[in-house]
């Protein structure tokens, strides 16, 4: 009995090595990704111009490629298969085995995509809209990424499926349902992002068609992108509802609660595409509306995980004694870069989920489409909420993994790590967000536009994104400098994979919870109500075909 | 007499350990933040379209 408690207190060795395999590639992608965006930055300063005739544009392809799906997908399924492993017990070889095909064919793809991007092939950015045409291989290797996140994802699913099979009638444990939620949502939203590039954009930057249907492609590529969002966003929801409450020493506010902010993400997210698309013409505006309405269905799944997490904090709070309002707040763990870092990310999601909330609104829409607001905006979204949570879950996760220690220098280094990305990310973020509702837009290298009177009022806010730019890449190499010092360096010893308890035991999850075939029923008939008929609106009323372009 | 009876009384009210008062006020705040912000961007809208 002992063995078996001591087994799933730690991540096997063996499943720990996968794990890191993953780690190893994101923090690549990071320092990779984080030198291109401050180059990015400093160029539209007007201060500064690329060496040896790189363009802009092919830097700005490398960094949104390198953090938006390397860096996140590696991080996202290393995490989530060692929260497997520990929380549904250790991997068979089989799933062990099938992880590691993932993950071979994932970073095969990626090298094959990056080369295309590093050669100048594929400077088509990381949404690769068409009809900008990359080289077929940076196609390929996106595919190679894709059908590797589900292989890899599926290691997953089985030890999940194990884990029920000898448990039957008991709900999941809470961080191995929340994982299997979030990979099922990325199989079934990149099915989208499959499709397309498999039928569409593979054929055609091969040759073997003249044209592409534009907004056919836009189409599935938004029917993923935004659960694509939501597939970066669950796993950092993962550590603040199931982890932090460890980490203070308090309790999970509801295990029940936490699931079904789960499953609600999982049926919400994905028929909402068209808000993204919300200018272009081509689509129904009462589909519009109705995707518009399912995405304001999300904001129910996030204020649920506000409530529950200022109720754990204020529960925990109160337990130790503390009155008032807000006297909850003083008690929390400040010195403790587990918390704090995911903390800071936490705030951060306020400002960040209510411009998402303006974005999603069609008129709104109108005031911030394309304009480096929207920038601004997944910034903080993904480059501070999530990705501050994921360097909160490094501090604890590769040294539990490698068998070290967090020491009390890392531990601080952590905290001002996190204090100087807030710091970076206030004016970068912040300044792209006052631009672009003064019509400043994204996507675009330096120019004053003629030097009409517009253009020239934005710049103090482009020097201002330099400033916070700059900032931000000193937060890059402290993270690196911790991941560095935590996997290689750091005392041995044995760190805490912290899991929460629920408050209350006695109140078992609902098994419908784990009812995969009502869930995933639901998630496909929102999607076929959503998509069907404008789908086939589009594809009858489609305008000619365009052939590629290549602008760079 | 009645006076020193009255802040006995003030004494003994123990806040409530249960009490999730700061969680209400956290998240009206929270609300109130995301209505202004909205609210602020929509005026932009009408005033320029």
């Amino acid at each position: 009995m002992i063995n078996v408690t001591a087994a799933k207190i730690k991540v096997d060795p063996r499943d720990a090595k996968l794990s890191m395999a993953h780690f190893f590639v994101a923090f690549t992608a990071l320092a990779l990704g984080g030198l291109m965006g401050l180059l990015q930055t400093l160029v539209r300063s007007g201060k500064f111009e690329l060496p040896f005739g790189i363009g802009y544009y092919q830097v700005l392809t490398v960094h949104g490629v390198l953090m938006g799906l390397v860096l996140t997908t590696f991080f996202i399924m290393g995490f989530q298969y060692a929260a497997v492993s520990r929380t549904a017990g250790t991997h068979s070889n089989a799933a062990r085995r099938t992880g590691w095909i993932g993950f071979w064919l994932m970073t095969i793809g990626t090298l094959m995509s990056a080369t295309m991007v590093l050669l100048n092939e594929a400077t088509v950015l990381y949404t690769f809209y068409a009809p900008l045409q990359a080289h077929w291989i940076f196609y390929l290797g996106l595919t190679f990424v894709v059908i590797g996140s589900w292989i890899d994802g599926a290691a997953q699913i089985m030890t999940y499926a194990k884990w029920r099979k000898n448990n039957p009638g008991q709900p999941s444990p809470l961080l191995s349902f929340m994982a299997v939620i979030n990979t099922v949502m990325w199989i079934v939203a990149t099915l989208g992002v499959a499709a397309t590039v498999l039928f569409q954009l593979l054929p055609w930057s091969l040759g073997l068609v003249e044209t592409v249907d534009v907004l056919v492609s836009r189409t599935l590529f938004w029917y993923f992108g935004h659960p694509l969002v939501y597939f970066w966003l669950l796993p950092a929801y993962m550590c603040w509802y199931a982890i932090i409450p460890k980490i203070i020493g308090g309790k999970i506010f509801s295990d029940s609660l936490a699931r079904l902010s789960f499953i609600l993400f999982l049926l919400f997210s994905i028929p909402v595409g068209f808000h993204h698309q919300l200018t272009e013409p081509g689509i129904d505006p009462v589909w519009k509306f109705i995707q518009v309405i399912l995405t304001f269905m999300v904001v129910i799944p996030s204020l649920m995980t506000a409530f529950s997490l200022f109720a754990t904090f204020e529960r925990y709070g109160r337990s130790k004694g503390a009155t008032g309002l807000f006297g909850w707040l003083k008690v929390l763990p400040w010195n403790d870069a587990r918390f704090i870092v995911p903390f800071i990310g936490m705030v951060s999601f306020i400002p960040a989920g209510a411009g998402g909330i303006i974005n999603a609104s069609n008129q709104m829409d109108q005031v911030v489409h394309n304009t480096i607001w929207v920038t601004g905006h997944f910034h903080l979204t993904a480059a501070t909420s999530v990705v501050l949570t994921f360097f909160g879950i490094s501090y604890w996760l590769v040294p539990h993994l490698t068998g070290r220690k967090l020491t009390k220098a890392m531990n601080k280094l952590g905290i001002i790590q996190a204090w100087v990305w807030f710091i970076g990310m206030a004016f970068m973020s912040g300044a792209m967000h006052f631009q672009g509702l003064l019509g400043g837009p994204r996507r675009s290298s330096f120019s004053t536009y003629g030097n009409s009177q517009q253009a020239l009022e934005w710049i103090p806010y482009q020097i201002a994104q330099a400033v916070g730019g700059t900032i931000l890449f000193l937060g890059i190499i402290l993270v690196l400098i911790i991941f560095i010092n935590l996997a290689f360096f750091a005392p041995k010893g044995e760190e805490e994979f912290p899991v929460g308890e629920a408050e209350n035991l006695s109140e078992k999850a609902p098994m419908v919870f784990e009812n995969w075939k009502l869930w995933l029923g639901i998630t496909a008939a929102l999607i076929l109500f959503a998509y069907t008929v404008p789908f086939i609106d589009i594809i009858q009323n489609a305008p000619p075909g365009s052939k590629g372009f290549k602008t760079w | 007499m009645a006076k020193p009876e009255l802040k006995t009384n003030q004494k003994t009210q123990v806040e409530d350990r249960s009490s999730l008062k700061g969680t209400l006020a956290s998240v009206f705040l929270l609300g109130l933040f995301i209505i202004v912000s909205w609210v602020s961007v929509y005026y932009l809208f009408v005033d320029r379209f």
